[in-house]
C-alpha cells in the first residue's frame, strides 16, 4: 500500500526539478558567467561595491523584523486569550488586509506620509509643527517622513506583520493548557508562566515569523523604491535593476541573488541554532 | 486576568488593527471622491466605478488576477494534495529531502524565485527554438512553434509552482495525524482502493486540503514579485497594473476595483464564518454528533447514493477546471489579431487605443515601461515580448546595432510622408529602414513657484545644497548623468572617462548632501504637482500635464543647453505581429491622431501638418487661444533647439561604465 | 492521621448555569489517601480542580488549615497536581521538568537578619533534591531525556516526581493511569500507595476505576450527578453501600426489592430472611444487596430461594453464573460448576445480606438481565476516558 502511495509524489518530483531546481541552477550559472558565456568570478569580485546595499538591506529588515515580533507576539498572545468570537473576528481582519494589493496599500501610505501628504496636514492644522518650531527655534514647513529609512521600514512592519502574527498565534492556540495549569500549580505566577512555558514553546512559531518577514524584507523592491524614493535602495532594488531596470546586468543580478541567498540561508541556520540555544538557555 | 491589563490589551489591539486599517479606510474613503486626488476631497461620486468598468486596462488585469489565481490554485491544491500523499507515502529520508526541496520556494526570497524562472524560461525558449527549427526540418508533418514568449502559460506555472508548498504545508499535517487503520478499516469493510482514497482519506484531510487552496489562492492574488518577472509583456496582474501605475499617479478607478474586491472577500469570510460558528454551536449542543465514531461514518458513507455523487462531482468538477484551463491556454493564443506596444508611461490618448481597435478589429495590449534602459533590459531578458516599442534616438541606434530591430515595410505605412522632412533621416537610423517618429521635445526643469523665490536658469539648482530634499533626479542613467555633463559644460554624448566620472562625482556628493528627495520617473507628476518637491528635471511635455493639476509650475530650458529627443515608434525583430504592428504605426502617424495625441501628451508631434494645425486645433476644442509660451514649450522653436543636443548611441564599453556608475550612485 | 486539612464547605459550582456540583461537604485528613471515584460527568474532577485552585468554586468555601483559600491562585497553594496526560513540558528534560516547581519557589535568605530578603533555592540544593526524587521514582539517569522519549509509566512518574519535589501538603491525582495498560497500571497502583507512604502527605486521587480505588484508598467519596453519594473505608463502601448506586458502582451486586419486617428480618419474594440492618421503620419498603461472592448454592429442597441457572462463564477462580429467580437475574459466583438449564437453590446468610434505605437509584440497578453488556463495560477503561468537565473557564 505505502509504494503505491508514493507513486503519487512522483509528477511532483518531476515538477519541482524543472520548475524549482533548475531555476535555481540557472542562476548559479549566470553569476559565474561572463556577459559572452564563459566562466568568471568578476561578478563577484565587484561584490565589495555593494556591501553597503546588503548593510542597510539587512540592517532595515532587523529593525522591521524586530519591530514586526514586539508588536506580533503580543497582539498573538492577547488574541489566543479572547473568547472564540473575538479571535474569529480578529484573524478575519488580519488576513482580510491581504486582499488588496500590498502596492495599493503602500501607495495609500504615500498619500499619508508625503510632505504635504494627510499626516502633515493634520499635524499642520493642529498646530503641531508650528509649536514643534518654536521649541526648537527650527524653520520647518513639514515633518519629513517620505523618502527616508523609517518610511521604508514603516511599509516592511505594515506589510508584514500578519506574517508574524499568523504563525505565532496558531502556536500559542494550540498549547496545551493543561502545561500552563502545571507550572502555575508547580509555583509559577503569570510572569513566570509565560517566560518559562509559553516563550519557550512558542519559539517555533516565533522563528517562522522572522522568516516570514525577515526574507521578504531583505529582498522587496517596490516598498523601497515607493516609501525610500529610490534613495534608500536595498537588495531588492539593486537586483531588479540588473534584470529589468536601468542597469542591464543579469549576470551581476544573478551574483548578488546568490550571495543574498546565502547570507539569508546561513542566517536562518544561525538563527535556529541560537533558538535551540535559547531554550536550553530558559533551562537554566 | 486584571481589569487594568484587560483595558491595556483592548487598546493596544485597537490600536494594532487601526494601523492595519487607516491606509485601507483611505483607499475605500477616496473611491467615493469626485476628483483624482487621494489627499483631497472634493465632494462624493460614484463615478470611478462607473469609469472602472469601462476601463479595460484594469478589468484585463483584474480578469487576468483571478483566472491565474484560480486556476493556479486549483491544479496547485490538485497537484499538491497528492504530492502530500506520495510523501507521506515515502520513506522518511527520501521524504525529508523531498520536503527541503518543497520548502525553497517559500523560504527563498521571492525576487530570486521570480528571477530564477524567468532566467529558466528564457534559457528554456532559446532551447525550444533550436529544437523546433531543427524538428520541423527533418519533418514536415508536425510543425512545431518557432518561438515561445514569457505570457499566461508561464505565469501559471509560476503560480502553480509557488501555491504547491502552501497545499503541502497544510495537508501534510492531516495526513499525519490520519489513523494509519483507517484506509484498512474502510478495505475491510468493502471499499476498493479508490472508494477508500475518496471516502476515508479525502474526508479526513479534507479541512487541510481547503485552507491550503484558501492560503494558495491568497498568496496568488496578492503577488506581485514573481509575476512581475515571469508574466511578459501580453498578460499583466492586477498588481503589475497597479506596478504600473504607481510609478505616475494611481487612478481612483483603482481604489474602485480594491473597495469592490475588498467587501466581496469580508462577505465571503462572513457568511463562512457565521456558518462555522453556527455548527460549532450545534456541536456544543449535541456533542454525540461530533463524537460519531469513523467507522460509522464509513459505513453510511458507503451506504448513501450521496458518497456517489460527491465522488463523480469531485470528478467533474476537476475534470472541467483542466478542460478549461486547457482551452484557455490554447485559446489564448488563437484569438484575435493583436498587437503588443510598449511605450512610456502618460504617452498616449487611450481613446484612440479604443478607435484603432474599432477600426481595425486588431486588440492593442498597451504597455509601458519606465526608460530607455528598462525597456532595453526587458527585451534583452525576455520579460518583454513586444511588437512596437517607442524608444529614443540613442537607445534605437542601440537596438539596431545589436539587430533587434526589424526593417520596416514602408508601404504598409502611407501616413510616414506626413513627418516633417528634418524629422526624417536622422542619425539614429540614418537610411530610415526602422522607425517612424512618434514624438519629439526637450528636457528642462520644472520648479514650483511658490516654493523657489528666484527663477531657475540654471543646471547648477540641480546640485545645489540650497534646494537640499526639495530636488527630484531622474530615475535613469542616460538623463541623470546628462544633468551633471551639462552643467559641467561637457558634450551629452561624451566618451571620456574622466568626464564622466567628474559628473558621477557630482550627483554622488549631490545625494550624499541630501539635495535629492528622491530619485523619480513618472512619480514626478504626483510629487510635483502636489506640492512634495520644488524642483524636478523631466520632459517639457510632461511639464504641460502637470501645469493643467498645478499652475504654480514653471519650466525652463537652462541656459547651458539641454537634450532634445525624439521618440521613434519601430517594430522588433521577428514580431509574431508584424503586419499588425505597421496597422498600428500607420494609425499613430496619422494627422488626426497626431493631433489628438498632442493635445493629451503635450509632446510635439513629428507630423508637419498636425504641428501647424495644433493651434487651431486647440482654439475648436477648449474655445480659447493656445498661450503661444505654452506651443513654444510643447514644440521648441529652432533658436531652443540650436542649443540643444541629441543623445548619440554611446560604445559598449561607455555603456558599461556607465551601468556601474548608475549602479553604484543608487548605493 | 486525623488531623483535618482540607475542608469543602456548602460547596456548589455551576458551568452556564448547568450545576455540575451540588452541596459538597467533605474533609480531608493529613496523610490520608482519599479517592474521589465515581463515573463520568459526576463532578470529581471539578471537585480536584477547585481544591488545586484552578477553578473557583460559584458558592461555598475551600478551607485549608482553617483558612479559606478560595481565592489563593494555585502557585501560592501548598498543593500539587499530577495531571491526567501529565502536562509534562515539552520544551524542558526530564531533570528541568522535576526542577521547575523549585525553581519558582523563593525563601527567606538565611543570611539576612530581618528575613525580608528571599533568595532562590540554591542549585546544589535543587539538584539535590531532584536527584531524591529520581530515585524515589527509580528514574535516576534518564534525567536528560525529553519527556516524549519516554514510555507512558515513565512520564507518568516523572509527572509525580514534579509535583512532589515541592514538598507539597497535598497531591491532587487526576486520573493518572488512565491512559497506561493494565498491567503496568497494576504496579502503579502499588507504587503510587508505597509512595505516599514513605512521603506521608495527603494524596487527593480522582479515578473513576473501583478497583483502583479500593486497592490504595484510606476513604473513599463515591459521587454521581454532582453529589456525595458515600463516604467512608473501602471496607464501608463495598459491605454497606448507602444506596443502589454505590452497590452497584464498587463491585458486583443484585439489588432486590425488599420489605424490612422489623430490625434484623428483611422480606423478599414473599420470604422472610434473617439479616444483620436495623433501624428501619416496620414495614419499610428497602433495597437489599446480596453480593454474588457471597450466596451458597445448596441442592433445590435444601434452598431458600430457588431459580434456574440461564447463563454460564468460567472465570478461571470461579464459575459466575446468571440465575433466574422468577424473572428476576442474580449473579452467583461460585466455584461448583452448574449446567444451564439446571434448578438450584441458594441460601443466604445473615451477614451476607445488606439492606439500604429507597433512594432516587433504587430499581436502576442490580438486575442482571443485560448481563453481557454489564461485563463489557466493566472491563472497558477506556470508554469512561473522555473525562466530563471540559471547563477551563477562569
Amino acid at each position: 500500500m505505502k509504494n503505491k502511495l508514493s507513486r503519487f509524489a512522483i509528477p511532483y518530483v518531476i515538477w519541482m526539478a524543472l520548475f524549482v531546481v533548475a531555476p535555481i541552477i540557472m542562476v548559479v550559472v549566470y553569476a559565474f558567467s561572463s556577459a559572452d558565456g564563459g566562466f568568471t568570478l568578476d561578478n563577484f569580485s565587484n561584490m565589495g561595491t555593494y556591501a553597503v546595499v546588503f548593510g542597510r538591506s539587512f540592517k532595515l529588515a532587523f529593525i522591521a523584523t524586530v519591530i514586526c515580533l514586539a508588536i506580533g507576539y503580543p497582539v498573538s498572545y492577547m488574541m489566543s486569550k479572547e473568547g472564540p468570537g473575538f479571535q474569529r473576528i480578529a484573524m478575519v481582519l488580519i488576513m482580510l488586509p491581504m486582499w488588496i494589493n500590498f502596492l495599493l496599500r503602500t501607495y495609500s501610505w504615500m498619500s499619508i506620509l508625503e510632505n504635504n501628504g494627510l499626516l502633515n496636514q493634520l499635524f499642520r492644522s493642529i498646530g503641531l509643527i508650528s509649536l514643534y518650531n518654536r521649541v526648537f527655534g527650527t524653520e520647518l514647513q513639514f515633518f519629513p517622513m517620505m523618502n527616508t529609512q523609517g518610511a521604508v521600514v514603516l511599509g516592511m512592519v505594515y506589510n508584514y506583520l500578519p506574517f508574524m502574527i499568523l504563525p505565532i498565534y496558531s502556536v500559542i492556540i494550540k498549547l496545551d493548557n493543561s502545561l500552563i495549569e502545571a507550572a502555575r500549580d508547580l509555583g509559577a505566577n503569570s510572569i513566570n508562566v509565560f517566560r518559562r512555558v509559553i516563550l519557550p514553546l512558542s519559539f517555533p512559531g516565533i522563528l517562522s515569523g522572522i522568516t516570514m518577514v525577515f526574507v521578504p524584507s531583505v529582498s522587496t523592491f517596490a516598498i523601497s523604491k515607493m516609501l525610500g524614493g529610490g534613495t534608500e535602495m536595498i537588495l531588492g532594488d539593486l537586483i531588479e535593476q540588473q534584470f529589468l531596470g536601468g542597469a542591464y546586468n543579469p549576470q551581476l543580478g544573478a551574483a548578488i541573488s546568490l550571495v543574498m541567498m546565502v547570507i539569508v540561508v546561513v542566517c536562518m541556520v544561525v538563527m535556529n541554532r541560537f533558538g535551540e540555544g535559547e531554550e536550553q538557555a530558559v533551562m537554566l | 486576568m486584571k481589569k487594568g491589563n484587560f483595558v491595556f490589551n483592548r487598546v493596544f489591539t485597537v490600536l494594532v488593527f487601526l494601523f492595519l486599517y487607516a491606509p485601507i479606510l483611505l483607499l475605500i474613503v477616496f473611491s467615493f471622491n469626485k476628483g483624482n486626488s487621494n489627499i483631497v476631497w472634493s465632494g462624493f461620486s460614484l463615478d470611478w466605478y462607473r469609469k472602472l468598468f469601462s476601463d479595460r486596462l484594469i478589468m484585463q488585469s483584474v480578469y487576468t488576477t483571478l483566472l491565474v489565481s484560480l486556476l493556479a490554485t486549483a491544479i496547485a491544491t490538485f497537484a499538491g494534495t497528492f504530492a502530500a500523499i506520495g510523501f507521506h507515502a515515502l520513506r522518511r529520508r527520501s521524504r525529508n529531502v523531498l520536503t527541503t526541496v518543497n520548502n525553497i520556494p517559500m523560504m527563498n526570497a521571492d525576487i530570486v524565485t521570480g528571477v530564477a524562472m524567468c532566467l529558466f524560461f528564457v534559457a528554456f525558449f532559446g532551447l525550444w527554438t533550436d529544437f523546433a527549427v531543427w524538428f520541423n526540418g527533418i519533418q514536415d508533418v508536425i510543425e512545431l512553434p518557432t518561438r515561445l514568449t514569457l505570457g499566461f502559460g508561464t505565469l501559471l506555472i509560476a503560480h502553480v509552482s509557488f501555491n504547491i508548498p502552501y497545499v503541502i504545508l497544510s495537508v501534510s499535517p492531516k495526513l499525519r495525524q490520519m489513523d494509519k487503520n483507517l484506509v484498512d478499516a474502510a478495505m475491510d469493510l468493502g471499499c476498493t482502493w479508490m472508494q477508500a482514497f475518496w471516502k476515508v482519506i479525502l474526508p479526513e484531510i479534507k479541512p487541510g486540503i481547503i485552507s491550503g487552496a484558501l492560503t494558495a489562492f491568497t498568496m496568488s492574488v496578492d503577488d506581485f514579485i514573481i509575476s512581475y518577472f515571469t508574466a511578459g509583456s501580453s498578460s499583466s496582474t492586477l498588481a503589475m497594473t497597479i506596478y504600473g501605475m504607481t510609478k505616475k499617479r494611481v487612478t481612483p478607478e483603482i481604489n474602485a476595483i480594491s473597495t469592490l474586491l475588498f467587501f466581496t472577500v469580508l462577505l465571503l469570510l462572513v457568511i463562512v464564518n457565521v456558518r462555522e460558528a453556527r455548527l460549532e454551536r450545534l456541536g456544543k449542543q449535541q456533542p454525540a454528533v461530533r463524537r460519531s465514531p469513523t467507522v460509522e461514518k464509513l459505513s453510511a458513507a458507503l451506504s448513501t447514493p450521496r458518497g456517489k455523487w460527491v465522488r463523480w462531482g469531485g470528478t467533474a468538477s476537476l475534470a472541467c477546471i483542466f478542460v478549461a484551463a486547457v482551452a484557455l491556454l490554447t485559446g489564448a493564443t488563437n484569438a484575435q489579431p493583436v498587437v503588443n506596444v510598449c511605450s512610456w508611461g502618460e504617452y498616449i490618448d487611450e481613446s484612440l487605443i479604443t478607435q484603432f481597435e474599432e477600426e481595425t478589429g486588431i486588440i492593442v495590449n498597451y504597455q509601458t515601461a519606465e526608460s530607455n534602459e528598462a525597456l532595453y533590459s526587458l527585451l534583452k531578458s525576455g520579460a518583454g515580448d513586444y511588437d512596437v516599442v517607442t524608444p529614443s534616438d540613442y537607445m534605437i541606434s542601440q537596438l539596431i546595432e545589436e539587430d533587434m530591430l526589424e526593417e520596416l515595410d514602408y508601404s504598409n505605412i502611407p501616413n510616414f510622408q506626413l513627418i516633417d522632412d528634418r524629422f526624417k533621416n536622422l542619425p539614429y537610423d540614418p537610411e530610415n529602414k526602422y522607425t517612424v517618429p512618434y514624438a519629439w521635445g526637450t528636457v528642462g526643469i520644472i520648479y514650483n513657484t511658490t516654493m523657489i523665490e528666484e527663477p531657475i536658469t540654471s543646471w547648477s539648482a540641480m546640485f545645489d545644497t540650497q534646494y537640499a530634499g526639495n530636488v527630484l533626479m531622474f530615475r535613469n542613467s542616460r538623463d541623470a548623468m546628462a544633468t551633471a555633463l551639462l552643467y559641467l559644460g561637457y558634450s551629452l554624448n561624451t566618451t571620456d572617462e574622466g568626464e564622466l566620472r567628474e559628473a558621477f562625482q557630482l550627483l554622488a556628493d549631490a545625494k550624499k548632501n541630501g539635495v535629492y528627495q528622491s530619485f523619480v520617473m513618472d512619480e514626478i507628476y504626483q510629487k510635483l504637482e502636489g506640492g512634495n518637491a520644488a524642483i524636478g528635471a523631466y520632459y517639457a511635455g510632461d511639464y504641460l500635464t502637470m501645469l493643467e493639476n498645478n499652475e504654480d509650475l514653471a519650466f525652463v530650458v537652462p541656459e547651458e543647453g539641454s537634450n532634445w529627443f525624439m521618440d521613434a515608434m519601430c517594430v522588433l525583430k521577428d514580431a509574431p505581429h508584424k503586419a499588425e504592428a505597421e496597422a498600428w504605426i500607420n494609425f499613430i502617424a496619422s494627422t488626426d491622431a497626431s493631433l489628438a495625441n498632442m493635445d493629451y501628451i503635450w509632446y510635439a508631434s513629428p507630423n508637419k501638418e498636425a504641428l501647424e494645425q495644433y493651434p487651431a486645433y486647440y482654439e475648436e476644442e477648449y474655445d480659447e487661444p493656445l498661450d503661444p509660451e505654452i506651443y513654444e514649450i510643447m514644440a521648441a522653436p529652432a533658436e531652443v533647439l540650436d542649443q540643444c543636443e541629441a543623445y548619440l548611441v554611446l560604445p559598449a564599453e561607455t555603456r558599461r561604465l556607465y551601468n556601474t556608475l548608475w549602479t553604484e550612485l543608487g548605493i | 492521621m486525623s488531623k483535618e486539612l482540607i475542608r469543602l464547605r456548602d460547596l456548589c459550582m455551576a458551568y452556564d448555569n448547568e450545576p455540575v456540583l451540588n452541596n459538597i461537604n467533605l474533609y480531608i485528613n493529613d496523610k490520608e489517601f482519599l479517592t474521589l471515584l465515581g463515573p463520568s460527568g459526576c463532578g470529581k474532577t471539578t471537585t480536584l480542580r477547585i481544591i488545586g485552585g484552578f477553578v473557583t468554586p460559584t458558592s461555598g468555601d475551600v478551607l485549608f488549615d482553617g483558612v479559606r483559600i478560595n481565592d489563593v491562585p494555585p502557585y501560592q497553594r501548598q498543593i500539587n497536581t499530577v495531571f491526567q496526560k501529565y502536562a509534562l513540558f515539552p520544551h524542558l528534560n526530564v531533570f528541568e521538568n522535576i526542577a521547575f516547581g523549585l525553581r519558582m519557589q523563593k525563601r527567606p535568605d538565611p543570611s539576612d537578619p530581618t528575613g525580608k530578603r528571599m533568595m532562590k533555592i540554591p542549585e546544589e540544593e535543587i539538584r539535590e533534591r531532584v536527584m531524591e526524587m529520581l530515585e524515589v521514582i527509580s528514574l535516576k539517569g534518564f534525567e536528560n531525556r525529553r519527556p516524549d522519549a519516554l514510555s507512558g509509566g515513565q512520564q507518568q512518574r516523572v509527572a509525580i516526581a514534579r509535583a512532589l519535589v515541592n514538598k507539597p501538603k497535598v497531591l491532587l491525582l487526576d486520573e493518572p493511569l488512565g491512559a497506561l495498560d493494565l498491567k503496568l497500571r497494576k504496579d502503579m497502583q502499588i507504587e503510587l500507595k508505597r509512595i505516599q507512604q514513605q512521603v506521608g502527605i495527603t494524596f487527593i486521587y480522582v479515578t473513576h476505576d473501583q478497583e483502583e480505588a479500593l486497592t490504595m484508598s484510606d476513604t473513599i467519596v463515591v459521587m454521581d450527578k454532582g453529589s456525595i453519594q458515600q463516604i467512608g473505608t473501602p471496607e464501608d463502601i463495598y459491605n454497606e453501600p448507602k444506596n443502589a448506586f454505590v452497590a452497584d458502582f464498587i463491585g458486583e451486586s443484585n439489588i432486590i426489592d425488599g420489605v424490612m419486617v422489623r430490625d434484623k428480618l428483611v422480606q423478599m419474594y414473599g420470604k422472610q430472611f434473617p439479616c444483620l440492618d436495623g433501624g428501619f421503620a416496620e414495614n419499610e419498603p428497602v433495597d437489599v444487596v446480596i453480593r454474588p461472592e457471597d450466596i451458597d448454592i445448596v441442592p433445590v429442597e435444601q434452598g431458600q430461594l430457588t431459580g434456574t441457572v440461564t447463563n454460564v462463564t468460567f472465570k478461571g477462580m470461579q464459575y459466575d453464573i446468571i440465575v433466574d429467580f422468577r424473572g428476576f437475574k442474580w449473579l452467583i459466583q461460585t466455584t461448583d460448576h452448574s449446567p444451564v438449564g439446571a434448578r438450584i437453590g441458594i441460601k443466604l446468610d445473615p451477614d451476607s445480606i445488606h439492606v439500604m434505605k429507597k433512594s432516587a437509584y433504587s430499581g436502576m440497578f442490580g438486575d442482571y438481565s443485560s448481563f453481557s453488556e454489564e461485563y463489557d463495560e466493566l472491563d472497558d477503561a477506556s470508554l469512561a476516558l473522555d473525562e466530563e468537565e471540559s471547563g477551563d473557564e477562569e
